[in-house]
């Protein structure tokens, strides 16, 4: 006997502490009772050995104290959908959050390109993971407290449905195949139309530096009333940006004069420009002084203009964060379904 | 265990999770207190451990599927459990949803 009052005394420590009582109670008249009926069937009393076999089979006082909660989980399975749905939300969220605000106090800092390639950077990094953690975790709680509440208030709070907002499959998205638009088919109309206006962009844009009024009209004239100039990072920027534009023409004249290679847009030569943008923003990002405009006569060099300068080194630099974290975005992605499509197969 | 074992004992686990309350239900038609309910239920040839049982009755009886009394016999003060008046009800639903899914599964072997 004594063994069983030790036993039911260690498993009312993990009940809950309002209906222990009770539950060892009752436990202990189950477990009496059973064991009258082996001693009964024995003819003798169960030695200790017996005993302790007798009560390691009923469980441990953890294990059986576990079945009398009220809820073993945090989080049931009908929150759970809507609870994965959100954290994968909120942990997106606040990394676009976090990085792009990291990133715009660096650059605010007026640390200057070094500071955003280097400790900064690598100390928002390391942070990462800390503020994922911070987050979930106040996710997960709100959630377990909804369910918790739920749980244990089952006639005062309705019970818990899926969260799920009004639908029709009419409104779902087509298909991804993973290339997005660029791999509809492309007709031959459109292909002929989007290589014209090429080619007519790529001359307005080489006239632009000659006519400047191409791309500022009227204002061309007050702009070059004012006692600023362009920074001469400019003109690599310029140049970059032509070089660009006609490699990409080139490109696709090529694709469409190979017959037939237009009737698919090329989702690698996206893949090879879009790195390429960073090259003329680069060239922005490290003009000297990061100084994009400077002034024509002393006097004009004013602290508006430093301001105005430091304003656009600050935008170039969550421009330049924005276009890595898409490429990074991309390439995640693409890896991803790769990764997906050879597990599958 | 290898994994074939494991994976049938799970399986197993989660088949006669369902029966057993409607085995407890079916036999709880009749007043019993928690050890000659798993007795009667053996003796039916539904094992059942006193783990699992004992706090199976205490979730019925807080659904309002059981009711209970404390009551003494033999000396000893024991928790009587039978089927509530709700509980009968969902019975009676539960055995039609039984029923229908032993003819399904006989129909398809």
């Amino acid at each position: 006997m004594e063994l069983l009052d030790r036993y039911l005394d260690a498993i009312k420590k993990h009940l809950p502490w309002k209906r222990q009582d009770d539950i060892v109670a009752e436990l202990r008249a189950n477990l009496e009772a059973q064991l009258d009926d082996k001693e009964t069937e024995l003819g003798r009393k169960l030695n200790d050995v017996e005993m302790e076999a007798w009560l390691k089979q009923i469980g441990s006082p953890i294990q059986v104290a576990a079945r009398y909660q009220r809820q073993q989980y945090l989080i049931g399975p009908v929150l759970f959908p809507t609870y994965s749905y959100i954290l994968r939300l909120v942990l997106s969220w606040v990394t676009v959050i976090y990085v792009v605000a990291s990133v715009a106090t660096i650059a605010a800092q007026g640390s200057g390109v070094e500071a955003f390639a280097g400790l900064s950077l690598v100390h928002v990094a390391l942070r990462l993971p800390w503020i994922w953690l911070i987050n979930a975790a106040i996710t997960t709680f709100i959630f377990a407290a909804v369910e918790r509440v739920s749980a244990r208030y089952p006639s005062k709070v309705s019970p818990l449905q899926p969260v799920t907002a009004p639908w029709s499959p009419l409104d779902l998205e087509p298909v991804d195949t993973g290339d997005g638009d660029w791999a509809k088919p492309w007709s031959f109309a459109k292909a002929l139309a989007e290589i014209i206006f090429g080619y007519v962009f790529f001359a307005w844009l080489l006239l632009v530096p000659h006519y400047p009024y191409l791309m500022f009209g009227p204002g061309a004239w007050y702009l070059a009333s004012l006692p600023y100039k362009l920074a001469h990072a400019w003109w690599p920027f310029y140049w970059w940006v032509v070089v660009i534009n006609g490699f990409e023409l080139a490109w696709k004249t090529v694709d469409f004069a190979s017959g037939g290679a237009w009737q698919k847009r090329k989702v690698w030569r996206n893949w090879a420009m879009h790195p390429l943008s960073l090259i003329p923003l680069g060239i922005l990002l490290t003009a000297p002084g990061q100084a994009l405009f400077l002034a024509k006569t002393a006097a004009a060099n004013d602290a508006a203009l430093a301001q105005a300068n430091k304003g656009l080194h600050t935008a170039l630099i969550i421009v330049v964060a924005v276009v890595v974290l898409q490429l990074l975005w991309n390439a995640t992605k693409m890896g991803v379904e790769a990764y997906r499509k050879r597990v599958a197969a | 265990m290898t994994l074939t074992e494991n994976l049938f004992e799970n399986l197993r686990m989660e088949l006669r999770r369902g029966c057993l309350t409607l085995a407890v239900l079916a036999q709880l038609k009749q007043e019993h207190y928690g050890y000659t309910l798993r007795k009667a239920l053996a003796g039916r040839g539904m094992e059942i451990d006193e783990s699992t049982l004992y706090p199976l009755l205490r979730r019925l009886e807080t659904q309002g599927l059981l009711t209970s009394e404390w009551r003494e016999e033999e000396k000893r003060n024991k928790r009587f459990y039978r089927l509530s008046s709700e509980g009968e009800e969902i019975f009676t639903r539960l055995l039609g949803e039984w029923n229908a899914i032993n003819t399904a599964i006989g129909n398809l072997l």
